[in-house]
């Protein structure tokens, strides 16, 4: 509940700011606050494998955001703009569910052709649908998705600059990430959690700073005629824990134990590429890591590549609806110790645009294990409902899961959540 | 482009082309030109005011000629107790009037120890020095010298004060005049050397300096304080002006070095033309540089335009100076006709400082359109992304000028009366005292003077006897004795000089001093006698020749008056002509001396200036008649081009009323400089009017347009001129007084009489309906003549015609914002609304479409979702991302779907996509009355898209035959039936130039589906670049 209290005091706050903003007192160019509450509802079919977990979930939460803007004010005459963006999930069944984040938290200069960004925000980068994995500038949200899609705010400062190479047109960044923002963890009571706990509040590291070890990064990212292409290179702490028994926690009486996070330094090397033909959108993604602790805990190095394409066919059956096609590769040299359940794996999708005036779309996508032929199912639906209402339909399903597989631990999770989301 | 270049683009790229050229011309000029300021020197005579032919220089120098020229030097002595008749005082009297006789070119000392005091011997006369031994005076000889000196007339208010407590030392020059920048600055040298040593000796006696070689020097000196104060200020100014315009260092030094060429070649011409420097003409340099600096910025105002859309700096240039080069050649060009036209002025000084001016200002537009383009495109300056958005600061003016009209014509009127009605409060004051103000010791040392013991302004009369020896006649001296006994009986006079006296005390003397017989002789060879004694007995310099002329034709009458106006010298004049007209008819003549001649000067030089101002006016209108092509309006532009001069004289006249000779040389110097408010003004009404607009919009046009700029040339210029009123000269101080007021006062009458008249004219001309069917007449026959012509071209070509010159009339609009609304609505009228804001950016590149970026606001779960799109020419696809902000995620699109409803409206990606004329091919139908446009014809054309994955297999277009808008557009499909219909309302102009309709609609008419595109604002020279349309920078333009 303390929690809970902070949260509501923040978004108080954060409500008044443009409120006050407009009131000339902060000389903004543009101020707004916008947000939405969702009320969130998931259904598990299926019994859980665990004790204490239970076959439906109802949960909410509320994201504010606020932006400030100020036009050639700043520092030489920048144009800044300010932005918070709270976020408070209350899931009454899992407090380790229930958290509050400052999505961001960031200041934005722009001079010219350079940006500095400082502050808490989220740096997406990759090409590929099914999973990005270049992308490690922000920590998972392991508690909010289904899919791992949801991140973490990271404090960062970082420097952007346009940059053209002949025909080759993009920018250039580099970040200086100060602070480590560890993974979150469902708690026992959820469903789809691993087998075993993770206390996600004990972590290890493997860095005497501990959070406060720095990570840099930098990243270009442009295009050349039809080719978008990115670089990438980082150095710092792994967003990717290994795990390790969490002392004390193993119970002789009844085997039960826990796990604990480690994190440790890490070097990525990244390219991720596409080529866009017609309809037909070709993309790669690829990494070299570096001395990342897999699932055995040992330290090694690694390669993973994602290839794949999609086809969209515009207009389908007469209609005004586009139907694209996904074909996706994913491959993890570290085999049955890699830390991700694609790690050798075709992926197959299919995304549905009805181009209607509510937005209604869809996404399927079946990713097959090549070796186990292990295979889950996902479906992502949403419609709008009204101007300020949208409706979210997500399931899941895991098949041919076998003990050797991290997909495991799910098998019984089959679900289906749906989102309701107001938007003011 | 190339074929349909202006000659002022042609000029333009030529400029740019050769631009070395012009950095070594400049500095060839500049050197060449330049050089000839080694010939400066600086005149301090205070006579350089008075032109040769001046006929009261002419009186001056015959009476000097006759009499002697009075350069005198006065020391002032104010022992502190108050007494000078003690014998330590008239020691050191005795000791200046010594040390005096040691200056250079001294003719004569007047002092209270050797005036020469006539007493009786018996029956002889004897002539002795008043105090013989000033070192050994006792107090009983001081006392009895103080008796002697009250009771002479002749010393009283000249060399003695009434009160006794202040004397002066008198020295008279005789000036070789052969280096006049030299002789006058050698005597101050050594006065101020004798001075010095004087105050160290008598720290109880305080010596003040007067005195015409004074007064010469004060135009010296003042004139180079006002150079060495004057011009940092103005530099400060000029720098803080032009860098808070365009926050550019380099903008400011290429400023500077325009603006100081300018000034150096100004400078270098007078030098070779071999004439002086004086105290107004040291302030032309100043004047040159706040005119250029309006050039120049005028300039860099376009640069700071430009370089929002390009990083081309010679583009920069070309661009700045094909928009620009004609309204600053103009500029230019007027205002040193204005300066010119001083050469009508009867004064030197001021066609000198015309000259200058004029050779400076044509010197700056040279620069501004030569070396300064060429500096713009070597000299690296900071490039703002965002445009100086101004063009609307002025619209709240426009509108409350608009609104109130009425008011403002009636109260512009009333304001123009009554500050006019001022002017006859004016009162020319000449007084070369007062020309400097109290900051200068001379000043404060001459009012001490006048306050105390005598006058400065000196009246000259040269009474003639008719005849030689004439002069000891006693009949003729008893007219000259009343006639100064007259003037001594005048309000203001100090003190008159006249033999008379001399004559009446000699003629006592020789009679025992009998006090009856202090009075003229009556015989007529007593006088001449006593003379004749008189002079033999005189010390050293002491002679009468500067009181009697050679052949004893004419005595001098000297009055000085201490504290006079103008005013009240011309009606003493007058006075005395009256009196010596009813009393000496054969002696009535006109004074003269150096406080006449500067008394005629005013009332010369404003009947002179008049003949100048017309012509300046005259030659002005003919220009502005050539630039406006319109009698109408180049008759009403006269109105805010002379009224202002008029406003800020009755401003003076009631707030000061006493103005130098400068007021006359102000309408015309000011008449070139504020003419430039009004063309530009009336060039973008008239540009307003003939696209169309009625009078308000033309007036809000030309608000938009010029308004801004305006108003910041006017700030430039007035602080010049501001800056150059902090002279302590006041010829120069008043002159920049009354510009700086009439420029402000321009402004004010372009910025709401103008408008206002341009309003009630035109309600009046619109019920001419006579001659507009007269115009619409002829116009009917030239247009009947022109149609076979334009049919003969085929249809085709035609089409083409048209689609390329509706393209051309929209190239150059850069970038804008606009912020959107869509309105989806379904056959059964369900509506669903879109909010967005948009950005655009225009590129000229070959194979290269219109950039945009839309970014979406509603509905709120869309919010911040934005597309960037880089168009290309078909067939090529477009490039094409979207930003999902939930995901924070860019992402490359496929843009080959042509026909995909952009949103689920009726509006396809290929309708929104930018339109090129080489999509098409294209065919001319017919002309007809436009679509719910009566008043518009309209061109009707087909074009076939070229990319077979088009939708559509034909479009129809509806395009007005005036200004190229697209009003209506049908839409075939595949299969040729008609399936989409676009009306466009609400054409509003942007940029003067840009027509963007309000409203977009499609109907669908097979589905009956329809969306309505809003666009209430559109957002001009935004100051979007290239960096804005990155995909890399799409997260952080979603918000």
């Amino acid at each position: 509940m303390r929690k809970l209290s902070v949260s509501l005091f923040f978004a108080f706050v954060l409500s008044a700011l443009p409120v006050v903003a407009e009131e000339a007192f902060l000389g903004t160019d543009f101020s707004s606050l916008e947000g939405s509450v969702e009320l969130e509802s998931t259904l598990f079919p299926e019994s859980p494998l665990f004790t204490g977990q239970e076959n439906n979930a109802v949960s909410f939460a509320i994201r504010a955001k606020t932006v400030l803007e100020w036009n050639e004010t700043f520092l030489g005459g920048s144009d800044a703009t300010l932005t918070i963006t709270p976020f408070l999930r209350f899931d009454p069944r899992d407090d380790e569910r229930t958290h509050v984040d400052l999505r961001e938290a960031k200041l934005d200069l722009r001079f010219g052709e350079t940006d500095v960004t400082i502050g808490n925000d989220f740096v997406f980068w990759g090409k590929t649908e099914v999973d990005q994995i270049v992308d490690i500038i922000n920590q998972t949200d392991g508690v909010e998705g289904t899919d791992g899609e949801d991140k973490l705010g990271q404090p960062m400062i970082r420097i952007s600059r346009l940059v053209d190479v002949g025909e080759l047109s993009g920018e250039a960044s580099f970040f200086y990430l100060p602070y480590f923002r560890e993974r979150t963890f469902l708690g026992e009571e959820s469903r789809l959690r691993p087998a075993v706990i993770v206390d996600g509040d004990n972590a290890r590291f493997e860095t005497g700073a501990e959070e406060l070890t720095p990570s840099f990064a930098a990243r270009f990212a442009g295009f050349y005629g039809d080719f978008d292409l990115g670089f990438s290179a980082f150095h710092g702490l792994s967003r990717d824990p290994a795990f390790e028994l969490n002392p004390g926690s193993f119970d002789p009486a009844t085997g039960d134990f826990e796990l604990r996070p480690v994190y440790g330094r890490i070097t990525q090397v990244g390219f991720d590429g596409q080529y866009t033909a017609d309809a037909t959108l070709w993309k790669a993604e690829a990494i070299g890591r570096f001395d990342q602790r897999n699932l055995s805990f040992e330290r090694e190095d690694y390669f993973s590549g994602i290839a794949g394409l999609e086809h969209t066919l515009f207009g389908v059956a007469e209609t005004n609806a586009d139907l694209g096609l996904i074909a996706e590769y994913a491959y993890d040299s570290r085999g049955d110790d890699a830390l991700t359940v694609f790690e050798n794996d075709v992926v197959l999708g299919a995304r549905l645009a009805l181009n209607d005036t509510q937005d209604s779309s869809a996404l399927f996508t079946a990713a097959i294990d090549t070796e186990t032929a292990e295979t889950l199912l996902r479906l992502e639906g949403e419609r709008r409902i009204g101007d300020i209402a949208k409706l979210s339909i997500e399931a899941g399903a895991f098949l041919n899961t076998d003990n050797r597989s991290l997909a495991n631990q799910f098998q019984d999770d089959h679900f289906l959540r749906a989102t309701l989301a107001v938007f003011w | 482009m190339g074929d349909s270049m202006s000659i002022s683009g042609h000029l333009a790229h030529w400029i740019v082309q050769v631009r070395w050229l012009w950095i070594f011309l400049s500095l060839v000029l500049v050197l060449g030109i330049g050089s000839g300021m080694r010939f400066l020197t600086l005149d301090p005579d205070a006579r350089i005011f008075f032109a040769e032919e001046n006929p009261d220089r002419i009186a001056l120098d015959a009476f000097e000629a006759e009499f002697a020229k009075d350069d005198n030097l006065l020391l002032i002595v104010e022992p502190k107790d108050g007494q000078v008749f003690t014998p330590k005082t008239l020691a050191a009297v005795g000791e200046l009037t010594e040390k005096a006789w040691l200056l250079p070119s001294v003719r004569r000392v007047d002092s209270i120890t050797n005036f020469q005091n006539t007493s009786a011997e018996g029956d002889d006369m004897t002539v002795r020095d008043l105090i013989e031994d000033p070192v050994n005076v006792t107090q009983a000889e001081a006392d009895a010298a103080k008796a002697i000196a009250l009771d002479r007339v002749s010393l009283v208010h000249s060399v003695i004060s009434p009160a006794a407590d202040v004397t002066s030392v008198g020295v008279l020059f005789r000036l070789p005049g052969k280096d006049t920048t030299r002789e006058v600055p050698m005597i101050v040298e050594e006065t101020q050397v004798l001075v010095k040593e004087f105050r160290a000796a008598h720290p109880d006696i305080r010596l003040r300096l007067t005195g015409s070689v004074m007064m010469n020097n004060q135009f010296a000196v003042s004139g180079q304080e006002d150079a060495a104060t004057l011009t940092p200020l103005m530099f400060g100014a000029i720098l803080l002006i032009v860098f808070l315009a365009f926050f550019s260092v380099t903008g400011v030094i290429m400023t500077l070095l325009v603006i100081i060429c300018s000034a150096i070649i100004g400078l270098g011409a007078l030098g070779w033309s071999g004439t002086a420097m004086n105290s107004v003409t040291i302030s032309a340099p100043l004047i040159t540089m706040t005119l250029a600096v309006a050039s120049v910025v005028h300039l860099l105002a376009s640069v700071r335009q430009t370089m929002v859309e390009t990083p081309d700096r010679k583009e920069w240039a070309r661009r700045a100076l094909e928009e620009h080069m004609g309204e600053i050649s103009i500029a230019c060009i007027t205002t040193a006709i204005g300066f010119l036209a001083l050469n009508f002025s009867i004064s030197p000084p001021f066609r000198e400082l015309g000259n200058i001016v004029a050779v400076g200002v044509i010197a700056a537009m040279v620069f501004t359109l030569t070396l300064l383009p060429a500096l713009i495109t070597f000299i690296p300056m900071k490039r703002h992304l965002k445009p100086a958005r101004t063009d609307r600061f002025m619209r709240p003016i426009a509108e409350f000028v608009i609104r109130w009209r009425k008011a403002v014509l009636w109260a512009g009127i009333t304001a123009v009366v009554v500050l006019m009605a001022g002017i006859p409060r004016l009162a020319l004051e000449d007084d070369f005292v007062r020309y400097f103000d109290e900051r200068y010791e001379f000043r404060r040392d001459t009012d001490f003077f006048e306050n105390r013991l005598g006058g400065m302004n000196v009246l000259e009369w040269a009474l003639p006897a008719g005849e030689s020896e004439g002069i000891s006649k006693p009949d003729y001296l008893k007219k000259v004795g009343a006639f100064t006994e007259w003037l001594r009986a005048q309000e203001n006079v100090r003190h008159v000089r006249s033999l008379t006296d001399t004559i009446a005390r000699l003629n006592m003397n020789m009679h025992g001093d009998d006090k009856a017989y202090h009075r003229l002789p009556d015989g007529a060879d007593e006088a001449a006698q006593y003379l004749f004694f008189y002079e033999l007995s005189l010390g050293y310099g002491m002679d009468l020749t500067d009181q009697i002329n050679v052949d004893k034709s004419k005595l001098r009458v000297s009055v000085s008056m201490a504290n006079v106006t103008t005013a009240q010298m011309h009606d003493l004049t007058a006075d005395a002509k009256n009196w010596l007209e009813a009393n000496a008819p054969e002696m009535a003549v006109d004074p003269t001396g150096l406080s006449h001649v500067f008394n005629q000067i005013s009332y010369r030089d404003v009947r002179a200036m008049l003949l100048g101002t017309v012509f300046a006016l005259i030659a002005i209108s003919m220009l502005i008649l050539l630039i406006l092509r319109d009698l109408k309006l180049g008759l009403i532009s006269l109105i805010p081009n002379l009224i202002p001069a008029g406003m800020a004289f009755g401003v003076w006249g009631y707030s000061v009323g006493a103005v130098t000779l400068a007021i006359a040389v102000v309408i015309a110097m000011t008449l070139g400089i504020v003419v430039d408010d009004t063309v530009h003004f009336l060039s973008k009404y008239k540009e307003g009017k003939r696209k169309g607009m009625n009078a308000e919009d033309a007036v809000r046009h030309a608000f938009d347009k010029v308004g801004m700029a305006l108003v910041v040339t006017t700030v430039g210029l007035v602080a010049g001129f501001v800056i150059l009123a902090q002279s302590g000269f006041a010829v120069n101080g008043d002159m920049a007084k009354l510009t700086a007021i009439t420029i402000t006062l321009a402004l004010v009458a372009d910025f709401l009489l103008l408008p206002a008249i341009l309003i009630a004219l035109d309600r009046r001309n619109e019920t001419m309906s006579i001659k507009t069917a007269t115009t619409a007449a002829l116009a009917l026959v030239v247009g009947l003549g022109a149609m076979p012509k334009a049919q003969a071209q085929s249809a085709e070509a035609k089409g083409l015609t048209i689609a390329k010159e509706t393209d051309r009339r929209d190239i150059g609009w850069g970038n804008f914002r606009s912020s959107g609304q869509m309105i989806l609505r379904d056959s059964a009228g369900n509506e669903s609304r879109r909010e967005f804001e948009g950005m655009n950016l225009e590129r000229t590149g070959a194979g290269e479409g219109d950039w945009s970026v839309i970014v979406f606001n509603s509905p709120r779960d869309i919010n911040g979702t934005a597309t960037l799109t880089h168009s290309k020419i078909e067939p090529a696809d477009d490039d094409q991302w979207i930003f999902l902000p939930a995901v924070k995620r860019v992402k490359r699109i496929s843009s080959s779907n042509r026909t995909g409803k952009f949103v689920s409206s009726e509006f396809s990606f290929e309708d929104l996509g930018s339109q090129e004329v080489e999509d098409n091919t294209y065919k001319w139908i017919r002309d007809e009355q436009c679509p719910d446009q009566p008043s518009l014809t309209c061109h009707v054309t087909e074009s076939y898209p070229r990319n077979a994955r088009s939708g559509y297999s034909k479009r129809v277009a509806w395009t007005d035959t005036t200004e190229y808008r697209q009003w209506k557009v049908e839409f075939y499909n595949r299969r040729g039936d008609l399936e989409k219909i676009l009306t466009s309302k609400g054409y509003k102009q942007y940029l003067g130039k840009y027509w963007r309709p309000a409203t977009l609609f499609m109907q669908n008419v097979q589905t009956g589906k329809s969306t309505t595109l809003n666009f209430p604002q559109y957002q001009f020279n935004a100051g979007l670049d290239e960096g804005d349309f990155n995909a890399q920078r799409l997260p952080r333009l979603s918000r």
